[in-house]
């Protein structure tokens, strides 16, 4: 029974897929499965802490003033995140750009704030923040890998080459902003067809 | 000297918002079904850029980089925006019930839109622009993003009449439409001011 | 009426203060982890001028001088090396190149960017900044414009960029040095 907590957040309530939330990093930093990777960890970093202190916090924030306060409880996890990674992998940092920051206003993340952390307990809440950063995990990640693979020829994580080129001359608008609007919106199709979504 | 007119025309078209940029893209998705409505979230989103994109300018050439705390500008940034939002809902509550009868479920969704706090951000850290410059650029981001808005519902609204296979009814077929704009725009990445 | 508005006025007070505890935490949780990290930021940012700098003159020891550094090789001299930061298609591009005391380029090396993954993002690669290599400041620019590099394809203007930011910076260099 609790298990579900977790598993929800994977596919029944896939963020991207199935509550179209968090668009924008989708759409921007999927142009590599390295990229994907990152943003998944900083993203899980935020939900899981974010969602956690707010739930362990949430007889003591008064109604009146609860967006503000999770705002700030966001937006600081944010900012720690943002450090930490322009501190040890500024590589990385660099990659994700501004969309590091805009972590704070991924709908995802006050959205589940606001509809399950403030009234569960705080293990139902743990688990479905790592649930969810899964499902959001797994959206992207596989967004990434076609466009890399079809837009860059390869799939290339830290310096290893993990899938070999398929072509010499791969199709670029895959890694441009048209290619991620189709990607997702195929993507969509797909999995409705499949009626899994 | 910063190119303004230059600045302009790459935020309207060159770099626009949403279609090269994916900055606000929920409202872009979600208000693009009806024209009217579209309208309305446009000009709303083009004048809480251009206060905030000046908010958080002062705040951050004043305040922040004066006592050495930049890091601290995610959280001011939201916190500036989403009060300005609150100020303006309340004034417009107070001051005109039709316009906020139109507007009201679209306030608070204006805080959230990535693309507000990606252009207070881009305007300080990212491009250092001075304040005219950032002015200029919240204006035409808000212009792009309004145009963006337009065209898309205007696409959905034809799309309403059309009958496509059921798994791409509604989302899938906005992201297919989105990507024919994106490429449509792509064209003006050629463009030298 | 009275009663319920003192009680309002006290609810209110009571959530600002609860609101200005939160912020007050964060601002110092904030303030350790920034604290914890400038110095690893600013190390960060120096290795990669350094990488730089070692890939531009692999022997060299760097002596900083006022806006560009001396190479030098067991003690004597062998070219300069400037840091560079300029405007790309999106964004900043920052540079580091090597200047021969003949006045060439010694090498290139894009240190930062944001320019459009597999297409401007080329110009950071060996195939393009290669032609720099033994250029001087005449041959420095495209080809279409009369010049020795040739652009990538399909991404004039993120090549344009990089031309454009170390021919401008080598000028200023050379008439620096030998004004000076």
């Amino acid at each position: 029974m609790k298990l579900q907590e977790f598993t929800k957040g994977i596919v029944k309530k896939n963020a991207v897929f199935a509550l179209a939330l968090g668009l924008c990093p989708t759409l921007a930093i999927t142009t590599s499965v390295e990229n994907a990777l990152g943003m998944s960890l900083a993203v899980a970093f935020v939900l899981i802490s974010s969602n956690f202190i707010i739930s362990a916090l949430k007889h003591f924030i008064p109604q009146e003033v609860r967006i503000p306060c999770f705002i700030v409880i966001i937006a600081s996890l944010v900012t720690v995140i943002d450090l930490l990674m322009h501190g040890y992998s500024p590589t990385l940092y660099k990659h994700l750009g501004i969309f590091l920051p805009l972590i704070v206003v991924n709908c995802i993340i006050l959205g589940r704030a606001e509809v399950f952390a403030s009234k569960r307990s705080v293990s139902d809440t743990f688990l479905d923040a790592a649930g969810i950063s899964v499902g959001f995990a797994l959206a992207i990640i596989s967004v990434s890998a076609i466009r890399e693979l079809l837009g860059s020829g390869a799939i290339v994580i830290f310096g290893h080459k993990v899938v070999p080129a398929l072509t010499s001359s791969p199709a670029t608008a895959m890694i441009l902003p048209p290619g991620a609007f189709l990607t997702i919106g195929i993507l969509l199709a797909l999995l409705r067809r499949a009626k899994v979504m | 000297m910063e190119n303004l007119l230059g600045i302009a025309i790459g935020a309207i078209l060159i770099n626009n918002i949403v279609l090269t940029k994916f900055l606000g893209l929920c409202p872009f998705f979600g208000v693009s079904t009806k024209l009217k409505n579209a309208t309305a979230m446009g000009f709303a989103v083009t004048f809480v850029m251009t206060t905030s994109s000046i908010l958080t300018w002062l705040i951050y050439e004043y305040l922040l980089i004066p006592l050495h705390i930049e890091y601290m500008r995610i959280v001011v940034f939201i916190l500036v925006i989403a009060s300005f939002v609150q100020v303006m809902e309340m004034f417009i509550r107070a001051s005109s019930p039709k316009l906020h009868r139109a507007l009201g479920i679209y306030l608070p969704l204006i805080t959230t839109n990535c693309a507000i706090l990606g252009v207070a951000l881009m305007n300080t850290t990212v491009e250092g622009y001075s304040l005219i410059a950032a002015t200029v650029n919240g204006v035409a981001t808000g212009a792009g993003f309004l145009l963006a808005l337009l065209l898309m519902a205007g696409l959905r609204e034809s799309l309403e009449l059309a009958d496509p296979p059921q798994a791409f009814q509604g989302l899938p077929l906005a992201f297919i439409s989105a990507a024919l704009l994106a490429l449509a725009f792509q064209g003006f990445s050629g463009m030298i001011l | 009426m009275l009663q319920s508005s003192i009680r309002n006025a006290i609810r209110n007070l009571g959530a600002t203060l609860v609101l200005t505890l939160i912020c007050l935490v964060a601002g110092v949780l904030l303030a350790i982890t920034y604290d914890l990290t400038k110095e690893k930021i600013s190390e960060a940012e120096q290795a990669e001028v350094n990488q730089a700098l070692s890939e531009i003159f692999p022997s060299a020891e760097f002596m900083e001088e006022n806006g560009y550094y001396n190479a030098l090789e067991n003690g004597e001299l062998i070219g300069y090396a400037v840091i560079v930061e300029g405007t790309g298609y999106s964004g900043k591009i920052k540079i580091a190149f090597g200047i021969c005391l003949d006045d060439t380029i010694q090498r290139v090396r894009v240190i930062t960017h944001s320019e459009t993954p597999g297409l401007g993002s080329k110009v950071a690669e060996d195939e393009f900044l290669m032609q720099f290599e033994g250029k001087t400041l005449q041959e420095l620019k495209l080809r279409k414009e009369g010049g020795e590099i040739d652009a990538v394809t399909g991404a004039t203007i993120s090549s344009e960029a990089v031309v454009d930011i170390v021919r401008e910076e080598l000028q200023r260099i050379v008439e620096g040095l030998l004004g000076g």
